[in-house]
């Protein structure tokens, strides 16, 4: 399945789509900016190419007129025809300076709006002659003059200019306009191509996506089966378990029964012998007391001391044993006891429990506190109860009795558990015996009090079954804690109990 | 069994361990109590003779029941007594050491008629006899 070095991969890839993504974008932008400045350029040298065409017309018209007006004035010596002329005379160097400004301060059109300037002057002075002639009354002069073809050549040097200016105009027109085209269909091109290449980067990150989600729902139906696995594996060591479990009960069970058989004939035929070492000993009682010396002495020990004693051991061991196989059929019977889930406020158990133990605190000149924020517990009464009064118990029991007892009962909400401390300030554990005390038949520290090393172990048994755990922190000499945790609500598991 | 009192009570003693029978015997007896004990070890003798026909005839019995024998458990056997036309007037003491609640409980469900726990202490158990003896010697069996 997908592996890590895999992800980290298509994690890459995906970053390399993005980054393409917003090149294109960048390039299609950039491309269209330009393309816009292009297009206002462009759109200016238009509008200039148009004023400059009007104006090379304009002043070819104002030369024309300038024309007509002296020919008029020449043909007929009516001032009244010298009006355009009059007119064109005002005109012509405000006409020509502007072009000088349109045509810029080089190029070809600069030179050829110098000569033009240059033919015109040329012509203008040559109609300023003749006028002048005319207006004097040489006619004939002023004939002569045109006659020169002066002005003649000016104005066909005019006209040619103006045609060649026109004509170049129109090719850089032609021009800009075939760079403007190209520019917008590069830009097409490059719209088109930035589209394309989007899609594709488009298509190629939803194939990333779609593989990726592929192998994540993979991944999770993977773990969803391994989960599946893990839980009939965990049930499957849970009922292993409840089967050990039953069946160390089951053996404890029957081997405390079959144990107490054997035991009832041990003492029973101890009994027995006993009473007939009574009527032995009545028997040599008599004979002694009838004729003494018919009896020897070890016959006498024997009956009065050897047989007596023989049997108290006898009976000793065999009282000890009976005491040991019942607390191993109370550990066995309370582990088959059916537990039923209540709500149980330890506090009031803890402080009945105080209460009941209110002799000996007082005579151990101790105390009992129960922190009001002891928490409850969703738990077996019976068990609890008597966990709390085993463990309450042990701590009046084992106080230090060169200070005044304190015990304290306190208890918080951690998550879904809940954790009880019983706290004393009593003689304390070595820490070597932190784990001996909870076992069966063990005990620990000075001897001196009465008990059979079972408390601790039906405590922790106790513990267990309730699915909690407990554990002790002591310091030998200042007291000892033991820490109680459960879940906060307790559930039977839905195991088959062996009747 | 005297033979001038065909009529007299036999004491059926079902129990595996020589022992405890014996001691049962003892303190029986010390009670004063002097019917017929007829001792078996194991659940398949003991069925053998119950169901044979000489004891079909033979007068009232009174059975004294362990529950932990070898080849069968004591369930059994008060289970085939009680259902068995004849036997299952005659009496049954179950006496043993289980003192499991559910297990005594049981015992009665099938019609035992007294549960008696061995006490491990002998002085205990000697009186237990003996008091059963005392119970044995005035308790009213039916006829056969």
């Amino acid at each position: 399945m997908i592996g890590p070095l895999s992800a980290a991969k298509s994690a890459r890839n995906e970053i390399l789509l993005l980054i393409l993504g917003f090149a294109v974008l960048v390039v299609v932008g950039a491309s269209s900016v330009w393309i816009a400045g292009r297009n206002a350029v462009f759109n200016a040298q238009l509008a200039q190419t148009s004023e400059l065409k009007s104006h090379i017309l304009l002043t070819l018209s104002v030369a024309q007129n300038a024309e007509t007006g002296q020919r008029g004035f020449l043909l007929t010596n009516d001032e009244g025809y010298l009006t355009p002329y009059e007119t064109a005379l005002a005109a012509w160097e405000p006409r020509i300076r502007r072009l000088a400004e349109l045509v810029g301060p080089t190029g070809p059109q600069h030179d050829r709006a110098s000569a033009l300037a240059a033919a015109l002057k040329i012509k203008m002075d040559e109609l300023a002659e003749t006028v002048a002639l005319q207006r004097a009354g040489k006619f004939s002069e002023a004939h002569a003059v045109v006659e020169t073809d002066r002005g003649r050549d000016a104005m066909l040097e005019v006209r040619r200019i103006v045609t060649e200016m026109r004509a170049y105009e129109d090719d850089q027109f032609a021009k800009r306009s075939g760079d403007a085209a190209w520019g917008a269909k590069l830009q097409l091109a490059v719209v088109i191509i930035g589209l394309l290449v989007a899609a594709a980067l488009a298509y190629g990150a939803q194939v990333i996506v779609r593989r990726q989600t592929r192998t994540l729902k993979a991944a999770q139906d993977e773990l969803s089966r391994a989960n599946a696995g893990l839980e009939a594996a965990v049930a499957e060591r849970t009922s292993e378990l409840t089967t050990a479990n039953d069946e160390i009960q089951r053996f404890a069970y029957i081997v405390s029964h079959d144990l107490r058989a054997p035991l009832v004939n041990v003492m029973g035929f101890t009994s027995e012998l006993d009473a007939a070492r009574r009527v032995l000993k009545d028997q040599i009682d008599a004979l002694i007391e009838a004729s003494p010396g018919s009896v020897g002495e070890e016959a006498r020990l024997a009956v009065d001391e050897d047989l007596p004693e023989a049997i108290g051991f006898i009976r000793a061991s065999t009282t000890k044993m009976d005491r040991l196989i019942n607390a191993i059929l109370k550990l066995s019977r309370e582990g088959r006891r059916v537990v039923t889930p209540e709500s149980v406020s330890i506090r009031d158990v803890a402080e009945q429990i105080a209460a009941t133990l209110h002799q000996q605190t007082q005579s151990a000149d101790a105390e009992i506190v129960v922190e009001p924020g002891t928490p409850p517990l969703v738990t077996d009464r019976f068990s609890i109860e008597q966990i709390f009064q085993n463990l309450i118990e042990n701590a009046v029991k084992y106080l230090d009795r060169s200070r005044p007892g304190r015990i304290v009962v306190r208890g918080r909400r951690v998550g879904a558990q809940v954790e009880y401390m019983i706290e004393d300030n009593g003689r304390g554990i070595d820490a070597k015996d932190h784990e001996r005390v909870f076992e069966l038949f063990r005990r620990a520290g000075a001897q001196d009090q009465p008990g059979e090393g079972l408390g601790l172990a039906f405590v922790r048994a106790s513990v267990r079954r309730l699915g909690g755990v407990i554990t002790l922190t002591s310091n030998p000499g200042q007291g000892s804690t033991f820490h109680l945790t459960f879940p906060a609500v307790f559930r039977v598991q839905s195991e088959s109990r062996a009747a | 069994m005297s033979a001038s009192n065909q009529r007299s009570v036999v004491i059926v003693m079902i129990e595996d361990d020589e022992g405890h029978a014996r001691l049962i015997e003892k303190n029986v007896r010390r009670a004063g109590v002097n019917n017929e004990i007829r001792h078996f070890a194991d659940g398949t003798s003991a069925l053998s003779y119950l169901k044979s026909p000489e004891v079909r005839e033979n007068g009232p019995m009174l059975i004294l029941l362990d529950l932990n024998l070898p080849d069968m458990t004591g369930i059994d056997i008060l289970t085939i007594l009680k259902g068995d036309d004849r036997l299952r007037r005659a009496p049954v003491i179950v006496l043993t050491t289980t003192d499991d609640k559910v297990e005594i409980q049981r015992c009665y469900d099938l019609g035992c008629n007294v549960y008696i726990t061995k006490p491990v202490d002998y002085d205990t158990f000697a009186t237990a006899i003996r008091q059963l003896g005392l119970f044995l010697s005035v308790m009213q069996v039916p006829d056969a």
